[in-house]
Order: structure tokens, then C-alpha cells, then sequence
């Protein structure tokens, strides 16, 4: 009999403490493009900490690779289900996740756009509201990477360089592309960029373009990547064909792998995104859009060029984030 | 040889599976494992049981059920059509390209869409029948073809946005409160479903993929039957493609991809034989749903992506392995 | 007159020549055996007659009329029918659409609508004429790759009858069969005579052919090397004539 009474008892209560504990924290839906990239993982740890600072919980969900648009669309419609306190989406490109957005605004659910993948232009078209965009500034990246390049080569250096683009379509790489481009043009005019060819974020296609683009320019002088996995691609071409002393490669993200060659002295700089601010500030920043308090429509989190030098002395604050 | 006592003998289990399969031409298992899955879903998340989230299941599952009755009219027939992801992303951009970037009529999205689909299926049966290329060359080829043309035509492989409104409604539209693809997509099957099941051209369909030279003998015409079979499978191609634009209101190069795999993977699933001369339509849809609720409940479940295409191949594997298991027993008997 | 007439047929194969002008006829209700070593011609020959293979030269005609660019379907509406070797079965169908193949009856529901196939007329079809060839199939529903090989070739001699023929080629319909089974064959291929059908018996068991036919035709190197009269010959004279040494 006492048992009996004990144990009711103990169930209400926990299960009124478990109510009032979920009324408690917000739940807030995040959806990645993919895990199978360091740069995501960093992301999520962010994400991770920032929830904690915020006091808020998590789900956390990727398709299966970043070219799987219908199933990380059906995600979000499954994920909307759960009806989250907010809405993080990397999205894999600009228009496969608006109709589930929509269906977020028309469910007063907040909806960030992680890591700047939606175009505003379309966002208009289509209706959709975003809180606000928050990633790196892809075209500074762009053009830090072309900073580094002059850096190193000189200002009246002439020769050929190599741009291996993200996917075809997607906006980050087409800016980093562009940005690099932009500033390459107006600070070495001599340096031409015989190639802007599309590397899918794809290490393997990112080695077969260097490989044909070596072969038609055996001087290549650098190559700029639009990520840190199309970098070490064609880091590896490069090296295979003799050619690292020879040629300046560049990256964008600053991922582990990167580092890791950079310190090797296979990859020559790679221009950091810190991933990890990136998710911690999404989470912090969505909880003052909850709680009614302003936040700019875009959010740039700074980016860092490592180099060996860089990565070597450890001296640079922000090399914190780097994870 | 049986005597009349054996006959009584056949269990009531065969006599059901007979039913359904003679009757209503659906493999009882399928259904069954549908049935089971559904189930354990709704056990298994409080999210899953809502009238929300089974027409979440069922939007998820147009794109690739569509597919997955083409997919069955092929195999049925002993063929096979790897091109069909390709065409979709072909199709979808050739629609868009149509009404968006030429700004012709609304209506040009849908001739756009399914005239690219039919005419590639068109032409992958005319290279089969009359070159006598095997069908996996040519449709492999074609993949590879048809993905490329989508991205030249899409401009710098991006893609093309912002549909007229009659066209979006297609994929967005919710009629008595169903999503236009799902009825799409019932449409479709159930055409389809009567074409294969119960037509004189859905019986001749099942001979040329089970005894080729048999049909022939018999005075069925086969070429002509594969030609129009192929483009059927393009014509499906091009319907998913045009729901999939609509759904996500732009024609994107980049859709459809690796689709092709998922689709047979539905069909086999639901009964169809991979070597021809077995299919059930309604089985495909059973087997692209048995896929889409998994997916859609270890979603919910928040399992990762990962283990989820895990869960497909073995289930693809499992089914296989029990209908193999039944023939051989029954080969027995 | 005769009920099929074929006159200097040839037929190769790229560069291999297997009929090298033959001249045959056949009349309604004879039972004609057609005997030849391997390599002959013999079923090449008869896939002519069903229209499975076209002519190099020469004229196929049945009751006068010349056939040699009616497709294998239309052929068969004329009357000519054959039971094959294999027996060109479709395995994963059931006894009643392997009867009907080519052939299904359609039923249009109000008239307008497309047609489905009238399966029940189908299988009652069916299994009077498997009745009628005196077989037990244990049930028309059941694929018949799951059939024994005597149960199937009941299903295929089903399919050449069902439809009225006027001539029936049986190649090899002996050759797997036990003695029982074998009996039977023989017999129908006696009251298909006596209904008045032609047929063409294909076999290497010249036992089985003394027993049952009018005329033996010899078939060598693609010619007719002779065509005998079978209560006037014997056994050692036709096989003189397959190997040759005539």
C-alpha cells in the first residue's frame, strides 16, 4: 500500500516537474546541410555552447550529403512538426527549404538563415521572412584570399591562377569566388585567372581540375579553393605533380584537415571561418529576436587567414574559435 | 501433380496472398511491412499519428512515387531506365526555362515539362529498339546527357526561379486541404495501376519481360511495345519533374539526383522483379511509402541521415531475400 | 491442293547458309514428320513457316496465298501454330494468360471505356481445354514455371489448340516426356488428324514418328534429301537418308 502511494506520488511529481521543465527551455530546431564536413561539426559544438549560455535545448539534424536538397527539404516539413521555438537552417541552396520556411512563418516559428545560403533577392519573391542572415562575410573571405595571394607572390607579380568554385549555383561559393576575383583584378592586374571552374565542394573533382589546369599551365602560380576539402584536393595534385614549392593554395574555412596541412606545409593558408562563433552567435542572437529585441538582418562573423606562420606562433585571440 | 486433398490443403496464408495478388495485384508482404512500420512509428514518436505529418509522408513520397511507376512499367518489362533522376532535373529546368526566362504562357511549364520527359524517353526507346543498344548503356548515357543539357540551359547551373501562380499550385496547392502532388501522384498510379493489372497492353507488358522470344512468337509486338514503354518512363520523368518545380517553385538543374536508384529501390520493394515478367504498381507506392515512412519517423526521431540509409538497404535486401525464399519453397512443393 | 506450299526457301545466317532451297507441302489432316541430324534445319525451316524468321528467297503460302510478310501474329490467326522446343512459355504467369498470349479477350466496360481483359472468360477457356486434352494441373492460378515438364507442355499444346488451328508444328514435343506422357502426345496428334488439322512432327525419335505419320520428309544440309511414304519405308532407310549415306 505505502509503496503503491510512494511510487504515484514520485510519478506526478516527476512528471509535473517534466512539463514544467519543458515549459521551461525552448526547443530550438537546427538543420545542418550535412555533418560529413569538419566545418559543420565545429558549427554544431557552437550551436552546442550557445545553447547552454542561452539556456535553451537543441535538435540538431543533416541530409545525407550537401547535393541532398528534396530529402533536407523533407526534414524541415518533418522537423516544422515538432513545432521548435525557432527555425536554424544551413540551407543547401537558395530555394529548395522556402516552402517549408514559409510554412515556419505562417507558424510564427522565427527562421534563421544559417551561414548566408538563402538569397534575399528570391526570400522577397517568395514571401519569406528571415530574423536574420548570419555567417561569414563571403566576399571579404574571398578577398582576404586574394590579399594573401599578393601578399606572397607581389603586387607586379604576372601569371596564371587557378579558381575552383563551390557548387554550381550556390551563393557562399559564388561569392567567395567573386570576391576574390574582384579584389585579385584591382590589386595585382598582372596576376590573370586562367580557370573558374566548379569543384561541387567536391575534394575529388577539385583534384582532376588542377590536374588538367596543371597540365595546361605548368606555371601556375596559385590556386584559390572556395573550401578548405576542394583546397586539399588540389593541395594533393599539386604536390603529386612537384609542384608545391611552386604554387600558392589557398582555402576558405579553416577546418581541422586544413590546419592540419598547413602545419604540414602542404596548404598554404586557408582563410578561417570560425564556425564555432558562428553557431554560438545564431543561437544567441535568435534568443534576443525571442525575447523582442533588435538584431541587425545580417550578421558578419569575422574570418581569419591562417598560415603556418599564424598557426605556429598561437598568439592571434581569435584562434580560439578556430576548432 | 496434386490430388484434390492437397488442393484443400493450401493454407489459408496462400489463399489470402493469392487474393491479393490475383485480385487487387499487390504483394500481401508489402502491405504488411507498411502496416508494421506504421505502427511502430506511432509508437515510437508522439509526432508521427497527426494529420499534418501523414500528408508530410505523402508530399515526401510524390516525387519519388511518380518515378516509381515508370520504374515499375520498365522493369516489368525486363528493361531497365537509369536516365529517369536526370530527366527530372531536365525536365523541371526546361519548364522553368519555358515560362520564366522566355516568359511564354503558364501553361508552357507543364508542356515543357512533360514534352522534355517524353521526348528524352522517346529517344532512349528508339536507341534500344532500333540501334539495339542495351538498355542499360543507353539509359546510363543519357543520364549523363540529360543532366548536362539541364545545366547548360539553366543559366551558370543555378537555378531559374519564380513560377506563374497556376503553376506553383501544382506543387503547393492544397485542395480539400491534400497536397496537389499527393493527387498527382494517386492519379497517376491508379491510371498506371489499371494499364499494367488489368489491360490486354499491361498482360503483353509481363510476357516480353518474362520470355521475350515467347512474346514475340506470340505475335505481340515487342519493339513497339518498348518503344512506347520507354516513353512512358520518360513521360514519368517528366511529370515528377514538373511536380518537384512546382513544389519548389523553381527549375533546378541539380533535382533528380541519384533518384533513379531510390525509385527501383520502391519498385522492388513493392514486388517488381528486376528481371522482369513481375510488378505491381500499387506495390511500388507501397514501397516508395514504406521508405517514406521510415525516413519521416526516424526523422522525427531525430535519428541522423546516416543510419536512416541504412535502414533502406536492409530493408531493399530483406524484401528481396523473403520473396526468394517463397519461390524457392513453393519450386519445392 | 495443298494447305501449306513452300517453295525454294532459303535462309542464312551472315555468313552461315542453313536452308539452301527447299520445296515442301503439306496437306490438311496429313501428318507429316520432318527428320534431320542436328544442324539441318529443321526448326530454322519451321520458324519460317511461323514467321518468326523472314526468307532469303522463295514463297511460303497457305491455301494458295502467299504469307511470307504476315508477321508472326498474323500468322497465327490464319491457323498456323507451333509448339517450340522450349515451349516459349512465360513462367511467371499462369496457365490461362499463357493460353491467351497475343490473344487476350478484352471487355469493354459502357462502351467507352479503355478495355481490361476478360480474365474470367480466360480461365474458363482455359481449363476446358485443359480438361480436354485429359490433364491435371492442379490450378490454373499458380505460375507455370512451378509445373512438372509434362505439365507444361500440356499448357503449350493447349495454346496451339485454343485457337482453331489449321496447321500445327510440334518440334521435339517427345523428347522430355515419360512413356505415359508420350502416349498421350501420340494419341492427340491422331485426333488432331482425324479434326482435320496438318501437322508437322520435328523429332529424333523415329519411333515415335513411324508411329504416328503419313509421310517422313528428310531434311540434310538445308535440302529436302527425301520425302517417303511412311507405311512404305523403314527405319534403316531413313536414317540412310539423315546421315547421308543414301
Amino acid at each position: 500500500m505505502i509503496k503503491l502511494k510512494t511510487i504515484l506520488l514520485a510519478t506526478t511529481l516527476l512528471a509535473v516537474g517534466a512539463v514544467t521543465h519543458a515549459q521551461d527551455k525552448a526547443v530550438y530546431g537546427v538543420l545542418m546541410k550535412t555533418l560529413s564536413n569538419p566545418f559543420w561539426g565545429a558549427m554544431e559544438q557552437g550551436v552546442a555552447a550557445g545553447a547552454e549560455a542561452a539556456g535553451v535545448e537543441y535538435y540538431l539534424q543533416a541530409a545525407e550529403s550537401d547535393q541532398a536538397a528534396e530529402p533536407q527539404l523533407n526534414l524541415c516539413n518533418t522537423m516544422l512538426e515538432r513545432k521548435p521555438a525557432v527555425m536554424i537552417t544551413a540551407a543547401i541552396n537558395s530555394n529548395i527549404l522556402l516552402p517549408c520556411l514559409k510554412a515556419a512563418n505562417d507558424a510564427g516559428i522565427p527562421v534563421v538563415d544559417l551561414d548566408g545560403n538563402l538569397d534575399p533577392a528570391i526570400n522577397e519573391q517568395a514571401g519569406v521572412k528571415i530574423a536574420f542572415q548570419i555567417g561569414s562575410d563571403n566576399e571579404a573571405a574571398g578577398a582576404q584570399g586574394a590579399d594573401f595571394v599578393v601578399s606572397r607572390l607581389g603586387a607586379d607579380a604576372k601569371g596564371a591562377v587557378l579558381v575552383i568554385e563551390g557548387l554550381s549555383g550556390n551563393i557562399t561559393g559564388q561569392k567567395r569566388a567573386r570576391g576574390f576575383a574582384e579584389q585579385l583584378a584591382k590589386t595585382a592586374p598582372g596576376l590573370e585567372i586562367v580557370a573558374s571552374l566548379p569543384g561541387d565542394w567536391d575534394r575529388g573533382k577539385a583534384a582532376n581540375i588542377t590536374n588538367d589546369i596543371l597540365t595546361k599551365h605548368p606555371d601556375l602560380l596559385a590556386i584559390f579553393a572556395a573550401n578548405d576539402g576542394m583546397a586539399l584536393g588540389a593541395v594533393e595534385t599539386v604536390f603529386a605533380a612537384d609542384k608545391g614549392a611552386q604554387v600558392v593554395i589557398v582555402g576558405v574555412d579553416g577546418n581541422s584537415d586544413a590546419v592540419k596541412s598547413i602545419k604540414e606545409g602542404r596548404l598554404t593558408a586557408s582563410v578561417a571561418q570560425l564556425p564555432y562563433l558562428v553557431g554560438k552567435q545564431a543561437v544567441e542572437n535568435i534568443k534576443l529576436v525571442t525575447e523582442g529585441k533588435e538584431v541587425p538582418a545580417v550578421v558578419y562573423v569575422p574570418t581569419l587567414v591562417l598560415t603556418k606562420d599564424v598557426i605556429d606562433a598561437g598568439t592571434e585571440p581569435m584562434l580560439e574559435f578556430v576548432k | 501433380m496434386q490430388t484434390n486433398s492437397q488442393l484443400a490443403r493450401i493454407s489459408a496464408w496462400r489463399r489470402t496472398q493469392d487474393f491479393f495478388d490475383s485480385r487487387l495485384h499487390v504483394r500481401l508482404e508489402s502491405l504488411i511491412v507498411l502496416a508494421v512500420l506504421f505502427i511502430a512509428m506511432a509508437l515510437a514518436s508522439p509526432y508521427f499519428l497527426s494529420v499534418s505529418n501523414i500528408l508530410n509522408i505523402l508530399l515526401a513520397t510524390s516525387t519519388i512515387g511518380i518515378l516509381a511507376v515508370g520504374t515499375t512499367l520498365i522493369l516489368t518489362s525486363g528493361g531497365l531506365d537509369l536516365s529517369i533522376g536526370s530527366v527530372l532535373g531536365l525536365s523541371g529546368v526546361a519548364g522553368a526555362y519555358l515560362c520564366v526566362t522566355l516568359d511564354l504562357p503558364w501553361i508552357m511549364a507543364i508542356v515543357g515539362a512533360l514534352g522534355a520527359g517524353a521526348a528524352v524517353g522517346y529517344a532512349n526507346g528508339l536507341m534500344i529498339t532500333r540501334l539495339r543498344i542495351p538498355a542499360f548503356i543507353v539509359t546510363l548515357g543519357m543520364l549523363g546527357i540529360a543532366r548536362g543539357l539541364a545545366l547548360i540551359i539553366a543559366p551558370n547551373g543555378g537555378a531559374i526561379y519564380g513560377l506563374p501562380a497556376p503553376v506553383v499550385f501544382l506543387g503547393q496547392g492544397r485542395p480539400l486541404g491534400i497536397p496537389m502532388p499527393v493527387i498527382i501522384l494517386a492519379l497517376t498510379a491508379v491510371a498506371a495501376h489499371y494499364i499494367l493489372a488489368y489491360s490486354k497492353v499491361g498482360r503483353h507488358t509481363f510476357a516480353i519481360g518474362d520470355n521475350e522470344s515467347a512474346a514475340r512468337a506470340t505475335g505481340i509486338p515487342v519493339q513497339r511495345l518498348r518503344q512506347i514503354l520507354y516513353t512512358l518512363s520518360g513521360l514519368s520523368a517528366g511529370l515528377a519533374g514538373l511536380v518537384f518545380m512546382a513544389r519548389v517553385n523553381a527549375g533546378d538543374p541539380t533535382a533528380g539526383y541519384t533518384y533513379e536508384l531510390t525509385a527501383i529501390t520502391a519498385a522492388i520493394i513493392g514486388g517488381t522483379s528486376l528481371f522482369g515478367g513481375k510488378g505491381s504498381i500499387l506495390g511500388a507506392i507501397i514501397g516508395a511509402m514504406i521508405m517514406g515512412v521510415l525516413q519521416n519517423g526516424l526523422n522525427l526521431l531525430a535519428v541522423q541521415s546516416y543510419y536512416q540509409q541504412i535502414a533502406i538497404g536492409a530493408v531493399l535486401i530483406l524484401a528481396v531475400y523473403i520473396d526468394q525464399l517463397q519461390t524457392s519453397k513453393e519450386k519445392k512443393a | 491442293m495443298s494447305l501449306l506450299t513452300i517453295k525454294g526457301v532459303t535462309k542464312g545466317f551472315g555468313a552461315v547458309q542453313v536452308l539452301n532451297g527447299v520445296d515442301l507441302a503439306i496437306g490438311a489432316g496429313s501428318v507429316v514428320g520432318l527428320v534431320g541430324d542436328n544442324g539441318a534445319g529443321k526448326s530454322t525451316l519451321m520458324k519460317t513457316v511461323t514467321g518468326i524468321y523472314g526468307v532469303d528467297a522463295g514463297e511460303i503460302s497457305l491455301n494458295e496465298v502467299r504469307i511470307n510478310d504476315a508477321a508472326p501474329g498474323a500468322r497465327r490467326e490464319m491457323g498456323i501454330e507451333m509448339i517450340y522446343q522450349d515451349l516459349a512459355l512465360a513462367k511467371q504467369q499462369d496457365v490461362a494468360a499463357n493460353i491467351f498470349l497475343g490473344r487476350e479477350p478484352v471487355k469493354r466496360a459502357f462502351g467507352f471505356l479503355p478495355g481490361y481483359v476478360d480474365r474470367a472468360r480466360m480461365d474458363r477457356e482455359a481449363l476446358k481445354m485443359i480438361d480436354r486434352l485429359g490433364a491435371r494441373i492442379p490450378s490454373i492460378h499458380r505460375p507455370v514455371g512451378m509445373f512438372s515438364g509434362g505439365q507444361q507442355q500440356t499448357i503449350a499444346i493447349a495454346r496451339a489448340l485454343t485457337f482453331n488451328p489449321k496447321l500445327v508444328i510440334m518440334d521435339e514435343p517427345t523428347a522430355a516426356l515419360a512413356v505415359r506422357e508420350v502416349e498421350s502426345v501420340l494419341k492427340l496428334i491422331r485426333q488432331m488428324r482425324d479434326e482435320g488439322i496438318a501437322v508437322i512432327l520435328i523429332s529424333h525419335r523415329l519411333n515415335d514418328v513411324f508411329e504416328v505419320t503419313d509421310r517422313i520428309v528428310v531434311l540434310r544440309q538445308g535440302r529436302i534429301d527425301a520425302d517417303l511414304v511412311t507405311k512404305d519405308t523403314q527405319m534403316h532407310e531413313v536414317v540412310s537418308y539423315i546421315v547421308g549415306a543414301h
